[in-house]
């Protein structure tokens, strides 16, 4: 049997009856919340705050979130910084496990509380960059951080993970964070020749300079003297150990370290010393001898910290008398210069 | 003395009207203006007392030290040395030799007049927080401006920033009030005076008369082209004739229409300087020159500052991290409200709104810091070079939160004025007594307090300001006899250390680190070669104490093996 679907009371017919009836039942009621939503949103838009008003309780809103923020942050910063009790659990961390060979970095670069909480054996190195830097003699690096403070970055973090030949979990102490970091290719100078700079001899255009307490001092032409010492200077931002000549000098000046041990390289840096030093833009010569015999020489050009490397591979191995002369178009102030000869 | 201001849009009575006489004579005597400017100007020099208590000498405050005694050797019966802006150094001279005899310390008997002048900046700013915006205004205009870290420790000390603040405040105070009083001549005059004192304590506070210049400018042409709009409009406040007080129209006459107060302060000021600085009438150039101290080598974000100019944005970049966050906002809104009133006060009509007066106030709050930006002003530390715009920007501040709290909810405008205050008065309080005794190197919660602004390289305090903290434990673990290297700290204020007894007797300074026991190294944020030297010299980099302020080393001390106990 079949059902004629024309018919009134054929079962599809009766279904789409009742869709329609639903469908037209909620198109009613949605237009119907429609015009409620829209009465009501009217109504509100006629009883709008004016725009004076608006802006008003917008400003007064400002304000006092301004203040609760201000609040909120001169209450919240003590917890974000150390304690004294964090400081003397990384002196007692340090005077545990320190090597020598270990130095302490912290990051960000004010935090230096941590010179008087690290023992003396472990210096606080702060380099200008800790990215391409020279650290010689350093094997590992405590990375002591202070994570929650205000303007913390991670740079020295990436800088020294990138050296680092594996990077060890942070250990947390309060405020505090300490990360230990070996370094990867670790440079161990044969000599540092500041260090050196009680055995060496000093002449200032051939003439030699006298021996005293804290360095030589070497007469000028014009009279008085110039003093060359082993001293830190800050060169380029940062503290750099070195032995300091006189600018303006006049002749080049030459200091001979009478049996320093080669190696491959003699890698060095120099600067006119000051931030900002007494001159600028002063062209430097450093011309190397190595038992009387010319062995290189470099021209530095520009601010700053200047590094230079000169080829010692032909007397590696073996003690030679080493002589480093020095001259610049600086007129004033103060050369620094380091140098260490690397195996 | 029955004068008064009359509040903003107020007409002031006709001399020959008697009721007009009653009337002002009524409000000349109301209590409630002036009783809150008192009271202003007692609880400031109090409040500013207790900081020059404990505040430290920087670099510049002992160069005024240094000029009121005479020069560097500190012969007392020296003449003193006016080679800069002379009225610091001379009020100083004479504050010490009268305060010091009655046992106040030197530190704080040279601060004396700069004590009075915070007292006077408080009470102007009383008066004109009251004109702008009633009783409400008058208490909450010299909060905004005191409780700012910066400009509450420049009104403590004797640098001539604060003087000249309050002097110069108080010229443009008396410009104002020669508008609109039936005194012209006299306010006038005091301008003048007001304004040479101003220039004879900081050089730079000669923009104030083109200030006012272009101001009275700007107001007659606002003020014509509102009558053109509508011709039944009255004349603004003061009287535009003068007709209020004979002798200053005939004179005004005279001056083919440039306003009393404006040629007042362009003819009397020289002679106020001329007679304060008669050196700046020998060698003119050189004495302008020399009259420039200069903050080149202050860190600004990593690097030194470098002269003639600053950085681009420098004095916009230094308010918006130094001033606490709360009062900024209500700074800068004052300024925009400022603009609107401005703006409205355009429309045709009868003028509704003073609009001199917010062209008074957005050039004073403006100019100094154009000034300080194009380099007119000389290149100094922190906000100093712009310390006149804050009195201004607290007067708008006041305003914008009152305006605000009035037009957002009207029926509980004082309740909800009230606690906008708070929250905004209260954490620069709080910033106040956490950047303790370093309030020259405060900075504010966008900066990220002293922690984010020393890793953003900024300048972490005013030269040699926290030394003062050291002292007690200097005294305390000093070994006998040691002999100390300042690096940082000048001797001028060393002496005045020593001379106050805040320095034990038994420790001599040297100056080399050499020849030094003890080193005390004051870090600014800016260079430290001469540490360092110590370091070489002491063989050490370890210092054995400090001042810290959030972690932030202020001050380190390293010691010879035995010198520190």
């Amino acid at each position: 049997m079949t059902v004629d679907p024309q018919r009134g009371d054929a079962p599809g017919r009766a279904w789409s009856g009742l869709a329609a009836r639903l469908a037209r039942h909620a198109c009613a009621s949605a237009a119907e919340r429609w015009h409620a939503t829209g009465a009501a949103a009217r109504l509100l838009w006629a009883r709008r705050p004016s725009a004076s008003r608006a802006v008003a309780g917008g400003f007064a809103v400002v304000l006092a979130l301004a203040g609760a923020v201000g609040v909120v942050f001169q209450g919240g910063l003590p917890g974000r910084l150390p304690d004294p009790i964090d400081w003397a659990a990384l002196g007692a961390l340090l005077e545990r496990d320190a090597l020598p060979g270990d130095a302490v970095a912290v990051s960000p670069g004010w935090a230096e509380r941590a010179r008087l909480a690290a023992p003396g054996a472990v210096p606080l190195l702060s380099p200008a960059s800790w990215k391409d830097e020279d650290l010689p003699g350093v094997k590992r690096v405590w990375l002591v951080s202070l994570p929650r403070a205000p303007g913390f970055g991670f740079g020295v973090e990436r800088a020294l993970l990138a050296r680092s030949a594996r990077p060890e979990p942070a250990i947390p102490l309060g405020g505090l964070a300490v990360t230990r970091h070996a370094l990867a290719t670790p440079e161990r100078p044969l000599a540092f020749l500041p260090d050196r700079l009680a055995h060496a001899e000093v002449r200032l255009g051939g003439a030699p300079c006298a021996r005293d307490a804290a360095g030589f001092r070497c007469p000028l032409e014009g009279g008085g003297a110039a003093e060359v010492l082993r001293t830190v200077r800050q060169v380029g931002g940062a503290p750099r150990p070195c032995v300091a000549v006189p600018a303006g000098a006049g002749a080049a000046l030459t200091v001979t370290f009478p049996a320093a041990p080669m190696g491959r390289q003699l890698r060095g840096h120099a600067g006119l010393a000051g931030d900002p030093p007494r001159a600028r833009d002063a062209a430097i010569r450093i011309a190397l001898r190595v038992d009387g015999e010319e062995a290189g020489a470099v021209d530095l050009a520009g601010d700053g910290w200047r590094s230079f490397a000169l080829d010692t591979a032909r007397s590696a191995g073996r003690m030679r008398e080493l002589a480093l002369s020095v001259t610049t178009t600086a007129s004033t102030g103060a050369l620094c210069l380091d140098a260490m000869t690397l195996r | 003395m029955t004068s008064a201001l009359f509040t903003a849009g107020a007409q002031p009575p006709a001399p020959s009207s008697r009721a007009g006489r009653l009337e002002e004579l009524a409000r000349a005597l109301r209590p409630g203006r002036r009783r809150i400017a008192l009271a202003w100007a007692a609880a400031a020099f109090l409040g500013l007392a207790a900081v020059a208590g404990g505040a430290g000498i920087t670099a510049d405050e002992a160069a005024v030290l240094s000029a009121a005694r005479g020069g560097a050797e500190g012969d007392a019966s020296a003449p003193p040395v006016l080679d800069r802006g002379p009225l610091a150094p001379l009020l100083a001279r004479a504050a010490d030799a009268t305060a010091s005899r009655i046992g106040l310390p030197h530190r704080v008997a040279v601060r004396l007049p700069a004590l009075l002048a915070g007292a006077l900046l408080a009470a102007l700013l009383a008066l004109l927080g009251h004109d702008l915006a009633g009783p409400a205004g008058a208490l909450l205009a010299p909060a905004l401006c005191l409780l700012v870290p910066r400009e509450l420790v420049l009104s403590a000390t004797a640098t001539a920033d604060g003087l000249s603040a309050a002097l110069g405040l108080g010229a443009i105070w008396a410009y104002r009030l020669a508008g609109r009083t039936r005194r012209r001549l006299g306010a006038s005059v005091a301008a003048g005076l007001l304004l040479g004192l101003a220039v004879a304590a900081r050089l730079d506070a000669w923009i104030i008369l083109p200030v006012v210049a272009v101001h009275a400018l700007l107001e007659r042409a606002l003020r014509r082209g509102s009558t053109e709009r509508s011709t039944d409009a009255p004349d603004g406040p003061g009287g535009e004739d003068g007709s209020d007080d004979p002798r200053a129209a005939a004179l005004e006459a005279r001056l083919h229409g440039v306003p009393l107060a404006v040629a007042a302060m362009a003819l009397v000021a020289p002679l106020v300087l001329a007679a304060i600085w008669p050196s700046l009438l020998v060698p003119p150039l050189r004495t302008f020159a020399a009259a420039v101290p200069s903050g080149a080598g202050l860190p600004y974000l990593g690097a030194p500052l470098a002269p003639p100019r600053p950085p681009p944005g420098y004095p916009l970049l230094l308010t918006a991290l130094s001033v606490p966050l709360g009062i900024l906002l209500a700074e800068a809104g004052g300024l925009v409200h400022a603009v609107a009133r401005l703006w409205r006060a355009r429309r045709p009509g009868p003028p509704a709104l003073d609009a001199g007066d917010e062209l008074l106030l957005l050039a004073g709050a403006i100019a100094p810091l154009a000034a300080a930006q194009t380099g007119i002003a000389p290149l100094l530390g922190g906000v100093r070079a712009w310390a006149l715009a804050f009195p201004f920007l607290a007067l708008l501040g006041a305003r914008a939160i009152l305006a605000a709290a009035r037009t957002a909810w009207p029926a509980r405008a004082r309740p909800l004025a009230a606690a906008l205050a708070l929250l905004v008065l209260y954490p620069a309080a709080r910033a106040v007594a956490r950047g303790w005794p370093a309030l020259g190197g405060t900075w504010n919660e966008l900066a990220g307090g002293a922690p984010g602004a020393a890793s953003f390289g900024l300048q972490r305090q005013e030269r040699g300001e926290a030394a003062h903290a050291i002292l007690p434990e200097l005294e305390a673990r000093a070994r006998p006899g040691a002999r100390v290297v300042w690096l940082g700290v000048a001797p001028e204020a060393v002496a005045v250390y020593a001379a106050d007894g805040a320095l034990r007797p038994d420790l001599s300074t040297v100056a080399d680190p050499a020849d030094a026991d003890l080193a005390v190294a004051v870090l600014d944020g800016g260079s430290r070669d001469a540490e360092y030297r110590t370091w070489a010299a002491f063989r050490t980099s370890r210092p054995v104490s400090g001042v810290f302020v959030d972690e932030v080393p202020l001050v380190l001390v390293y010691a010879r093996p035995g010198a520190w106990r």
